[in-house]
């Protein structure tokens, strides 16, 4: 890790010897080993190493950034120069301020496993042939897709106002998507695990439930179009609350390009609703103890009983808001710049379980899995309910067929009357259910 | 450079592969953004690398390096071996390839002007201007975002069957994005041109048609209402129906989702599968679309493919492995995102043929239903077969008009039942859906298009129950 940040700062350097005002350098090293499954066989496996270095410069406020794919002192002052040259031809921007200070880390533990990052592809392969298996003694005429990775890599981290950060992290991953096919009549589902650690995933089971969850999509049925409550179901949640906390990022709020912006400091949701976002939770899978600028991070309340209680902020939004940054920088490696997102969200649990509030709805929806994101701009949805079923009399009936919702974030955020006490749980991650008082669905039915 | 790659090919032969390729690139790029009235952020990016894959005993392995040079490319064997010789005690459905002719060509960028010999300025100043028309168009444009972005770089095709292609290629792209508010209504439109090409496509923009018309269409949806729920008979212009052809069906004649079960169109080559008014092809050797190319990442000549024609369903799109899988030559349909992603089955250019209906006429005889135009999102489960796609505009059609003006409206349904209920084809097709297509996590350039459509009974998933169905 070391090397990775001699490397970084030396980027930093040859920045401003090219005439930065300041800058930052990232590096990284990782290594991605996955195997794939198609049509019930092993089909392929792959390692891919990547390695790259991204530097951003500013001059007079403009944002010069420059990406190469090598790791080497001669690629990195190169990359430097660049980006100081990208920075000249930029605009100024009188709301640059500067780029963040050292502050005091607190390192999260576990977010790197050693026994994960030396599993070899044929641990994959016995997970990916077992999630077969246990498909098929479900239903052995199942069709089998998906794969199993892990990854793990060391970054980097320098700037010119003093950050020097380095982490080493890791990751795995196993899903099935199954399809089973009874003349035509077709049911799919999916199901998958996540884990920084070995000793947190859990790839038994996966196979098995996917194609149980399959098998209950076979027969599905259109519902007459009407307003109904609807439950999202722990994947439905996790959309909508990650599209709303995804649309309360700084930058597009001050540049007028967010349906919530204005609101901060208000009821945006109904009471019920408390999303934490806990950022330092040991092997939680989007934990880290500084952002993407390095910035620590910390846990707070982004949603307190229905109320936005601030932005996400990186260095530039927070100077330009005259706030303190919140750690919200995010970077998705070291081809991309700085953008602004959350870490682990936790939608805080309710009183009744999930099986209480779908047992006190006559006729409504169950959205199993769903992708409704209310528009980032406009705050709108019209969307398909992918995987669900109907309610009827308190009880899941059929599984649904071309089954669409038409709403707004304000209406699906301000209707909730329910959040489940029970929650599926990801490293770092809590998604309960929630009930939804009226929503316009429309169907064939 | 060529001496390497067949050393390294030659050598996989020998340790044991039954076929290997390798796919060799370098290139650079350039981004501007202009938003709010700054180009304050530019960007310069430089991609290099090489992938290689190796096919042994019906297992693949592949490995991906960013630094081309003989000893991480021998690395790069032996990690593709290594991955390979792991999975082949689990192989149930061997891999495979479709013999192949070897092919060696060497390929030119298609650009008059190559964006590099254009100063950083001149391109900073053109996006601004294009930015600034979007923005100054009316006091109610709360944001205007522009962006541009070049590439040119060289890529090299070559496998254990002796091709080798080095292609050149450059690409011009710009967007525009401009959100306009009106009290608490805040709406957006969006405009993209991207395709193979050098800086002849951006200066054969007009900023003040081209951004004007994206600025109107927001300021126009700050009037619309919300679409209503239910189902309708509707009309669909070529952008939806690019959107459509492409989300709802294409990606069912993809033969990887085909020979994996995925696929509805499995098994039904040769009849009839939606309404004999419909025919779709995929042409990557179309001139000036996004999604145009001259070889596929494979080293397989382009050519145009028939898929459905008459309503009959005539053929896949191939990879050499799913051509081999079905006893097929293989037809040039396997691309990969870069040097660190495998070529998997990609559209192209995809769309629907002309018919012989003037709008006019398919809207006079469509009273009652909906309007949609200009295609965002769309997606699909293809082993159901159950699409969605999401539209910018719609209207209520009345006395053969569009009258009632709708946002935030949806359509979906079952691919083959959707096209089965096409009653009439416009006489004129258009492309205008240039973008880019995600699939097994790379993206790839694709265009689509077609001609109006009328469709019956279409469920749209809007705010206020007033269609059919209540």
């Amino acid at each position: 890790m070391s090397e990775l940040l001699d490397l970084a700062q030396a980027a930093v350097e040859a920045a401003q010897a090219a005439g930065a005002d300041c800058c930052d350098a990232y590096c990284s090293d990782s290594t991605e080993v996955s195997v794939e499954v198609e049509n019930s066989s092993i089909n392929y496996c792959a390692t891919v190493r990547d390695q790259g270095l991204s530097v951003r410069a500013y001059r007079n406020g403009g944002q010069g950034f420059a990406t190469v794919q090598q790791l080497s002192l001669e690629s990195a002052r190169e990359c430097a120069r660049r980006a100081v040259e990208m920075a000249k031809a930029a605009h100024p921007d009188p709301d640059f301020v500067r780029l963040p200070d050292p502050g005091e880390v607190e390192e999260v533990p576990e977010l790197f496993d050693e026994e994960l990052a030396g599993l070899d592809a044929g641990a994959f392969v016995q997970w990916c042939a077992r999630g077969i298996e246990e498909a098929h003694a479900v239903a052995d005429d199942a069709i089998v897709q998906g794969g199993a990775g892990v990854g793990w890599g060391d970054s980097a981290l320098a700037s010119s106002t003093g950050i020097a950060v380095a982490r080493r992290g890791s990751s795995a991953g196993i899903s099935f998507f199954v399809i089973v096919n009874r003349d035509g009549d077709v049911g799919t589902y999916f199901e998958q695990d996540m884990a920084r650690r070995l000793a947190d995933l859990e790839p038994e089971g996966i196979g098995e439930q996917a194609a149980r969850d399959a098998l209950d999509q076979l027969s599905s049925r259109p519902v007459p179009t009407a307003r109904v409550p609807i439950i999202l179901g722990p994947l439905a949640t996790m959309t909508l609350v990650g599209s709303v906390i995804g649309a309360a990022d700084a930058d597009g709020v001050q540049r007028n390009r967010r349906w919530l912006a204005g609101r901060e400091g208000e009821e945006i949701a109904s009471r019920l609703l408390t999303v934490r976002e806990e950022p330092l939770v040991p092997a939680g899978l989007r934990s880290s103890e500084y952002d993407g600028e390095g910035v620590p991070r910390e846990p707070r309340r982004l949603i307190d009983a229905g109320v936005l209680t601030t932005y996400l902020h990186n260095s530039y939004t927070a100077h330009k808001a005259d706030v303190e940054p919140t750690g919200h920088a995010s970077r998705s490696g070291y081809s991309s710049s700085v953008g602004i997102g959350p870490s682990n969200l936790q939608v805080v649990p309710g009183e009744k379980t999930e099986a209480e509030l779908i047992s006190g709805v006559d006729e409504g929806i169950y959205a199993a899995y769903a992708g409704i994101a209310p528009n980032s701009v406009t705050g709108e949805v019209s969307t398909t309910i992918d995987f669900g079923f109907r309610i009827e009399n308190g009880e899941l009936t059929t599984p649904l067929s071309t089954t669409l919702i038409g709403s707004t974030g304000e209406e699906l955020l301000g209707g909730i009357d329910g959040i489940s006490s029970d929650y599926r749980e990801e490293p770092g991650i809590i998604l309960p259910s929630m009930r939804i008082a009226s929503v316009q669905v429309a169907s064939e039915g | 450079m060529r001496e390497l790659i067949d050393d390294i090919l030659s050598e996989a032969t020998k340790r044991g592969a039954d076929f290997a390729d390798l796919r060799v690139t370098e290139g650079e790029g350039t981004s501007v953004a202009v938003e709010d009235g700054q180009a304050d952020r530019i960007a310069s990016s430089k991609i290099s690398g090489a992938g290689l894959r190796v096919l042994v005993d019906g297992s693949w392995g592949f490995a991906p390096t960013n630094t081309v040079t003989r000893r991480e490319l021998r690395r790069c064997l032996d990690d593709a071996l290594a991955m390979a010789r792991a999975a082949s005690d689990h192989v149930t459905d061997p891999g495979m390839v479709a013999e192949m002719e070897p092919v060696e060509a060497t390929v030119e960028a298609e650009a008059q002007i190559d964006p590099r010999d254009v100063s950083l300025a001149d391109r900073v100043q053109r996006i601004f201007e294009i930015e600034q028309v979007a923005r100054e168009r009316d006091d109610r444009v709360v944001n205007c975002n522009a962006s541009y972005r070049d590439g040119a770089g060289s890529l090299i095709v070559a496998n254990t069957f002796g091709t080798f292609i080095e292609q050149e290629a450059i690409r011009c792209a710009v967007t525009l994005m401009t959100t306009a508010q009106s009290g608490n209504v805040r709406q957006f439109a969006h405009e993209s041109e991207a395709r193979p090409g050098g800086y002849e496509i951006i200066e054969g923009i007009d900023p003040d048609e081209w951004a004007g018309s994206v600025a109107d269409r927001a300021l126009a949806l700050l009037d619309a209402v919300p679409a209503p729920a239910g189902k309708f008979d509707v009309i669909i212009d070529p952008r939806v129906c690019g959107l459509l052809v492409h989300e709802a069906f294409g990606h069912n004649a993809e033969a990887d989702a085909v020979w994996a079960g995925e696929s509805i169109l499995a098994g039904k080559e040769g009849t009839q599968v939606c309404s004999e008014l419909v025919t779709i092809a995929d042409d990557p050797t179309i001139e000036g679309c996004n999604g145009s190319f001259r070889y596929d990442h494979e080293g397989v000549p382009a050519r145009r493919h028939e898929i459905i024609q008459d309503g009959v369903l005539e053929g896949y799109l191939h990879s050499l492995e799913t051509a081999a899988r079905m006893g097929l030559e293989p037809n040039g349909c396997a691309r990969a995102q870069n040097h660190q992603n495998e070529p998997i089955v990609r559209m192209s250019n995809t769309f629907i043929e002309a018919g012989d209906e003037a709008l006019e006429e398919m809207m006079a005889e469509t009273d009652g239903g909906l309007l949609l135009k200009g295609g965002y999102w769309g997606y699909v489960f293809t082993a159901r077969g159950q699409f969605t796609c999401n539209v910018e505009n719609a209207w209520t059609i009345e006395n053969g008009e569009p009258a009632q003006h709708l946002r935030n409206a949806s359509f979906a349904g079952l691919t083959l039942e959707m096209l089965s209920r096409v009653d009439m084809v416009g006489d004129e097709v258009s492309f205008d859906l240039g973008g880019m297509c995600g699939k097994g996590g790379q993206r790839m350039a694709v265009d689509a298009g077609g001609p109006y459509l009328r469709i019956r009974d279409v469920v749209v998933g809007g705010q206020q129950q007033t269609g059919r169905g209540e």
